[in-house]
Order: C-alpha cells, then sequence, then structure tokens
C-alpha cells in the first residue's frame, strides 16, 4: 500500500544512524529490550488465559454452589415441617404428600450432584462439620451426637458443612 | 517471570490476600473458595494443624487449642499453651500468625502457579516497633521475606490511588468484624505521616449482629415465654439469619427475618416471623455509631484538626456498607468520601500495589488506550453497525463480512462512524469511501470483508476488499480517539438519553429491510418455480406481495408491515411446501439450499448501496 507521506517528515536517510556513531548498538540493546518485554508479555498473556479459563470454570461451580445453597434452607425446613406433622398427628395423606415432596426435593438435589453427609455417629472432622456446641456424654471424645442441620456435598466438595453436636467424652471416667 | 510480590491484610478476626496483576490487584480466594480468611489458628488432638475456616468451624471442641484474635498479643510475651497426649509446647504469637500468613502463602501460590517468597504486610498505624518487628518475624517464621510492613489505613489510601495527590490530609474510618480504627494521615510528595490514631479494640458489626439477636430472642420471649439462649441450634439459625437481614439492610428499606420450625413446646413448633426496616435497625445500633463519632472527634483533636480540613475519607472495613454509618461520616466530615473498592478486601488491594511498586512492575506498566467510543459503518436503511466496540483497548483489528442490497449492484459505499447510537444520522461521521467494480449478482451474493483496523497512536484505517475480486479501496482516519473529554462524554450522554428511542427506530428500519428481503425472496421463488405454481395460489400471493410492496412504499408504520408479512410469509411457506411435494424427486437440491440459505444466514449484514 502506498501511503501518502506527510508534508514536513523527515526525509528517511536523515534517520538512519551513522556508522560508527554508537547509535546502532544502542538500537540494537533497546530492540532486544523490547523483543524481551514482548516475550514477557506474551507469556503473560498466555498463562492469563489459561487461568482465566481456568477460574471460568471454578466460577461456574461456585454460581452452582451458591444456586443450591440459597434453596437449602427451604428443604431443611420443609424436613422440619415433615418432623413435626408426623409427631402433631397430621391427617396420613397430608403427611404422605409432604414425605414426596420431599423425596422430590431429594431427587432434584441428585440430580444436581448434591449429596446429603451423613454424620451422626462419625468422628468430628471440621473439613466436613460445623460444632456448635459441645457436651460430656458416654459416647467416645469428638463423636458426634445429634444433627442440627444437615451438611450436603457437591461433586465432592463441602457445600455446607454439617452442624453437629460433639461428645466431649466422659470426664468423670477419665479421671478414675 | 518477574517475581510477584504478594499483599496481605493480616486482621484481627479476618485476614485476605491480594496480588497485582496487569497493573490492577486482584484478591486471591483461598482453598475454600472465600476471598477472606478467619484469623484462627487450631492444634488438633490428632497432631494436626489447622488454619482459617476449617479452625474456626471446631472451636467449640476444642476451645483450649483454637486461638483466635491473636494479632491482639503480637509483640507482648503473652505464649500459648497447647498440651498434646501430655507433653506441652508453647508458641509465640508470631509462631500462631506465621500459621495463619502460611495458609495465605499456600492459596497465593495455588492460584499463581508458582512459588510466592515475598509479601508485604499491614499493620494497624498505632503497632509499635515491636509489634512491628514481630509481624515481620511471623512472615520469616512462614518462609516469606517480608519487604515492607505498611499501616492498614495507607494501604487503604493507596489502593485509591491517594499517593499521587497533593499535600492532602487523610481519615481513614475502619469499622471492621470486631475493631474499630481512625486514623488521620498526611500525605506530600507520595510520602503518607500518620498525624493521630484512635479506636476502640472492641467494637464493630459483630456488636451489630448481637443486637439485633437480642432484640429477636426478646420477641419470642415475649410472644411464646421460651427462651432459645440454652438452645444451641436455634441461637446459631439466629445468629445467621441476624447478619444476613444487617447485609441486606445496607440495600433495601426492609428485611423480613423469617425462621420456620425455631422452636417447639408442649404446644407443638414455634416460628419467627418479624419484619426488620433499616430505621429500626438504626435505632438498635445508635449509641454504637454515636461512639464511632466520637472516636473520630478525638483523634481530630489528637491531630489538632478541625473536620473541614481533611480533604479525603477513607472507608475500611465491611460494616462501612451500612448507610448510616456513611450518613454519620459525612455528616462529621465535609471532604470527598472513598468508598468504591470493596471495604473488606481494600487494605490488601493497596498492600499488593505496594507489592507491585517494590517489584517494579507498576513502573513498567504500559498504559494502552481504548477506544473512547464505538466505530461502525452504515448499512442498509442507515443503521449503525459496530464494528469496533467501545472501550476496546487498542492495537486492535475487526473484520466482518458484509454484502450488497441489491441485485447487479456495481460498487458499495463505506461510511465510517463513530459513537454510541443505532442510527447512523445521529453519530459522527468519520468518513467516507467507494468500492466500485463489484461483478454484477443477485443481492446477497458478493461478500464484501470491511476491516477496521486502530493501531496504539490511535489511527484508523479502514479497508474494504471484494472476496470475488479481490478488488479493494480504503481510508485512513487519523483523530479517531482524539476527541476532547467532554465530547466524549456528551456523546455517551446521548447515547444513553435516547437508548429506548434509538433502539425502537433501529427495529423499525430492521423490520423494513426484513420485509424488502421477503417481497425478494417470494418474487425469486415465484419466478424459479414458474408453472409449478397453480394460478390461484400465485395470484393469492401476487397480490400480497403487492401489498407489502405498497405499504414499504408508503412508509407503513412497522406493526402494519409485520402484519403484511406474517401473511406473505405463511402462504410462501404453503408456496414452498407445495412446490417440494410435487417436485420431490426431480428439484436440484443445491439451488434449493442456496436460495434457503440466503434467507436464513443472518451472519451477512447488508451494506449500504450506492447506485452509480
Amino acid at each position: 500500500m502506498n501511503h501518502p507521506v506527510e508534508e514536513g517528515a523527515t526525509p528517511a536517510e536523515n534517520r538512519l544512524p551513522a556508522e560508527g556513531s554508537g547509535e546502532i548498538p544502542a538500537a540494537k540493546e533497546e530492540v532486544t529490550t523490547y523483543v524481551e518485554r514482548l516475550k514477557r508479555l506474551q507469556a503473560e498473556f498466555d498463562n492469563y488465559k489459561k487461568r482465566t479459563l481456568r477460574e471460568m470454570t471454578a466460577l461456574e461451580e461456585r454460581v452452582g454452589d451458591r444456586e443450591v445453597c440459597d434453596v437449602l434452607p427451604v428443604f431443611d425446613n420443609l424436613q422440619r415441617a415433615l418432623e413435626h406433622l408426623e409427631k402433631d398427628g397430621a391427617t396420613p395423606a397430608f403427611v404422605e404428600g409432604v414425605r414426596k415432596v420431599v423425596a422430590q426435593f431429594d431427587q432434584i438435589l441428585a440430580q444436581k450432584g448434591v449429596s446429603p453427609l451423613a454424620c451422626l455417629g462419625e468422628r468430628f472432622d471440621p473439613a466436613f462439620h460445623e460444632a456448635l456446641v459441645c457436651v460430656p456424654s458416654d459416647r467416645e471424645k469428638d463423636t458426634i451426637l445429634e444433627e442440627f442441620e444437615r451438611g450436603y456435598l457437591r461433586s465432592g466438595r463441602v457445600l455446607r458443612p454439617s452442624k453437629v453436636k460433639v461428645s466431649r467424652g466422659n470426664p468423670e471416667a477419665k479421671e478414675a | 517471570m518477574r517475581e510477584k510480590i504478594i499483599g496481605i491484610d493480616l486482621g484481627t478476626t479476618n485476614s485476605c490476600v491480594a496480588v497485582l496483576e496487569g497493573g490492577k490487584p486482584e484478591v486471591i480466594a483461598n482453598a475454600e473458595g472465600e476471598r477472606v480468611t478467619p484469623s484462627v489458628v487450631a492444634f488438633t488432638a490428632a497432631g494436626e494443624r489447622l488454619a482459617g475456616r476449617l479452625a474456626k468451624r471446631q472451636a467449640i471442641t476444642n476451645p483450649r487449642h483454637t486461638i483466635a484474635s491473636i494479632k491482639r498479643k503480637m509483640g507482648t510475651d503473652y505464649r500459648v499453651r497447647i498440651e498434646l497426649d501430655g507433653k506441652v509446647e508453647t508458641y509465640t504469637p508470631e509462631q500462631i500468625s506465621a500459621m495463619i500468613l502460611q495458609k495465605m502463602k499456600k492459596d497465593a501460590e495455588a492460584h499463581l502457579g508458582g512459588k510466592v517468597v515475598k509479601a508485604v504486610i499491614t499493620v494497624p498505624a498505632y503497632f509499635n516497633d515491636s509489634q512491628r518487628q514481630a509481624t515481620k518475624d511471623a512472615g520469616k517464621i512462614a518462609g516469606l521475606e517480608v519487604m515492607r510492613i505498611i499501616n492498614e489505613p495507607t494501604a487503604a489510601a493507596l489502593a485509591y490511588g491517594l499517593d499521587k495527590t497533593e499535600d492532602q490530609t487523610i481519615l481513614v474510618y475502619d469499622l471492621g468484624g470486631g475493631t474499630f480504627d481512625v486514623s488521620i494521615l498526611e500525605i506530600g510528595d507520595g510520602v503518607f505521616h500518620v498525624v493521630a490514631t484512635d479506636g476502640d479494640t472492641q467494637l464493630g458489626g459483630d456488636d451489630f449482629d448481637q443486637r439485633i439477636m437480642d432484640w429477636l430472642v426478646e420477641e419470642l420471649r415475649r410472644d411464646t415465654g421460651i427462651d432459645l439462649t440454652g438452645d444451641p441450634s436455634a441461637m446459631q439459625r439466629l445468629k445467621d439469619a441476624s447478619e444476613a437481614a444487617k447485609m441486606e439492610l445496607s440495600s433495601r428499606k426492609e428485611t423480613t427475618i423469617n425462621l420456620p420450625y425455631l422452636t417447639a413446646d408442649a404446644t407443638g413448633p414455634k416460628h419467627l416471623e418479624r419484619k426488620l426496616t433499616r430505621a429500626k435497625l438504626e435505632q438498635m445500633i445508635d449509641d454504637l455509631l454515636a461512639k464511632s463519632v466520637r472516636i473520630v472527634d478525638a483523634a481530630l483533636t489528637a491531630a489538632k484538626k478541625e473536620p473541614k480540613d481533611i480533604d479525603q475519607v477513607v472507608l475500611v472495613g465491611g460494616s462501612t456498607r451500612i448507610p448510616k454509618v456513611q450518613e454519620l461520616v459525612a455528616a462529621r466530615i465535609p471532604g470527598k468520601i472513598n468508598k468504591e473498592i470493596n471495604p473488606d478486601e481494600v487494605v490488601a488491594a493497596g498492600a499488593a500495589i505496594q507489592g507491585g511498586i517494590l517489584a517494579g512492575e507498576v513502573d513498567e506498566i504500559v498504559l494502552l488506550d481504548v477506544t473512547p467510543l464505538t466505530l461502525s459503518i452504515e448499512t442498509l436503511g442507515g443503521i449503525a453497525t459496530p464494528l469496533i466496540e467501545r472501550n476496546t483497548t487498542v492495537p486492535t483489528e475487526k473484520t466482518k463480512t458484509f454484502s450488497t442490497a441489491e441485485d447487479n449492484q456495481p460498487g458499495v459505499e463505506i461510511h465510517v462512524l463513530q459513537g454510541e447510537r443505532k442510527l447512523a444520522a445521529d453519530d459522527k461521521s468519520l468518513g467516507k469511501f467507494q468500492l466500485a467494480g463489484i461483478p454484477p449478482a443477485p443481492r446477497g451474493i458478493p461478500q464484501i470483508d470491511v476491516t477496521f483496523s486502530i493501531d496504539a497512536d490511535g489511527i484508523l484505517h479502514v479497508t474494504a476488499k471484494d472476496k470475488a475480486t479481490a478488488k479493494s479501496a480504503s481510508i485512513t482516519i487519523k483523530d479517531s480517539s482524539r476527541l476532547d473529554e467532554a465530547e466524549i462524554k456528551r456523546m455517551q450522554r446521548e447515547a444513553e438519553e435516547h437508548a429506548a428511542e434509538d433502539r425502537r427506530k433501529a427495529e423499525d428500519v430492521e423490520t423494513r429491510n426484513r420485509a424488502d428481503q421477503l417481497v425478494y425472496q417470494v418474487e425469486k421463488a415465484l419466478s424459479d418455480l414458474g408453472e409449478k405454481v397453480p394460478g390461484s395460489q400465485r395470484g393469492e400471493i401476487e397480490d400480497q406481495v403487492r401489498r407489502l410492496k405498497e405499504k414499504l412504499s408508503q412508509n407503513a408504520p412497522a406493526d402494519d408491515l409485520r402484519r403484511a408479512m406474517d401473511e406473505l410469509s405463511k402462504s410462501s411457506q404453503r408456496l414452498a411446501e407445495e412446490a417440494y411435494r410435487s417436485t420431490a424427486t426431480g428439484a436440484d437440491p443445491s439451488d434449493q439450499s442456496s436460495t434457503e440459505k440466503r434467507g436464513q444466514d443472518e451472519g451477512y449484514v447488508d451494506a449500504e448501496y450506492d447506485k452509480k
């Protein structure tokens, strides 16, 4: 392509450094610096792209996790309602209906890769459980005695830890 | 690769780590996916050491071997005694802090995919030399080379770029989860001086949650006589709900706390449902906020300053999201309030910037220009079709393929536009040129590549090239990005103001274009199919085509056009179905597919034609 030459532009030959003027080594060094910087920038950009991809995947997972977490309290309360209905002598048909809704909820969670954490009688592990209270008991120390709120896993990650009551062991037995 | 220096906000309740990436501080999420990490450490019976969220979760089962708020003990001769399996070990506050720092380091390494050795760590402005030295030692124990210890308020000011301002006085109001700090800084020649500090080590967001909880417990007691304080599960639910309500009331005026089946007595399950308004919350925490203002006043007095002497206020800590807090600060101090950066992360962000400066990264950042406004070309019906969106970093190059709008159109005119408006007439015209010599072809067939290329100096080259003949024409526009700030603002504002109206106008034009395209297709189909179309059907369709053409020439409203198009599309579909049925065996498949493709392919945009 022919680019029109701007008026008043320096003629090309005047810009060439004179031989032996020391400008060529300086120019070479400048080129090296720029090439170095370009390479670094390219590498950083390449890494940035890779990391962005990784982060996008992680973000998608987290957004999915958060969505599920937002509806879990509704599920908790539905289960609480079911427990009370059974105790309070609601009509069997009504209890059965609510039980089916709970089962449906469970199924949807399973489809989303969400599974409940079994914890009763297990050994307390802070990677999966959050202790709300710790009481003396005849059970071995650190055994989970009661589940206050169910915990969930999603694709192996802890979505929400189980909120539990933990045994402190029997202090009297220890002293003996 | 240049070595990264991370910035760590080592807090009393929570810690946060950030790093400078591409000139901007990025907060690093921990292994648990959270952007802040609880400053809690634990030693388990199994001999494991835990730091962060996991340590916090097990705190109640292991209170004697769980350490929180160790920051309060930094620089003292306090020792943590850990007794496991009959063996007693003692740890200094530095060693405990180091376990938190080690976790931050590990999480940063996982994020950056390499070893991290160097760090900048922040401390409160009131920390004395031994506390600072202890923090530095904690870093060393964690395997970090502490490049610098900087003040938390200084880091916050750095995050807002206040180091680049002229001599100014800055007040940093830091209301965190459990502590409150006020610092007054002076900046001159890029150096910060702490003039005065004050604070309350037992005032923060947790107190606000507690007030809401107390209220809920009292409400339930009054209604049902039940005392929840002995029920850890219910209390935990109350605590979570109180915090959530507090946070929601920062963006809404009212929220509902709904806790079904919170507890039960002999009469059955008890639910808790209460409305909490922002006004009510403000009333609940009024005395706490008033206290914070008194502390601000005390700091001003200590600095021998008047409120009017403060040029900038920086808000730090999650609780400064509460509108009443911002209101009170603004009422007390007339200076500019900086609150745009996430207040939980602003200190770590500032530490990361300091790290970047020390690493020499900040100097090296080449500031690349962006295109201030969208660059488009005018297409059929006067629509501005964008090629390069505004805010694209230059240098950049984009190509889009266009076609002709008329059969045998000999050339196209490329009209280059700048602006955010949808119609060409409303945008700024940068220049026009012709691409002539397109060989005769039905409309939509020629492919003309239009390339917009902006070099690092902001010079725009536009080239149009006919793919079939390789003929091209181009234009160079020198001042595409040299609009002055005011003009850019004006154009952006106008685009926002006219957005709805412009969209409607553009839709009208697009409807007309589609109507025109439909007329063309149907007429072509009728002539292609010839005798295969029964006379009665042909008559009906020709009538509909004529009506649509009339409407087009009369500039009928878009709704009218759409109705006429619907009718015509329906009958032309029948036309196509019958034609296929009668010629199912004899048709030329390639011909059919090309006809269909032209009608459906949206990848082409008709360029405005210019018949010569």
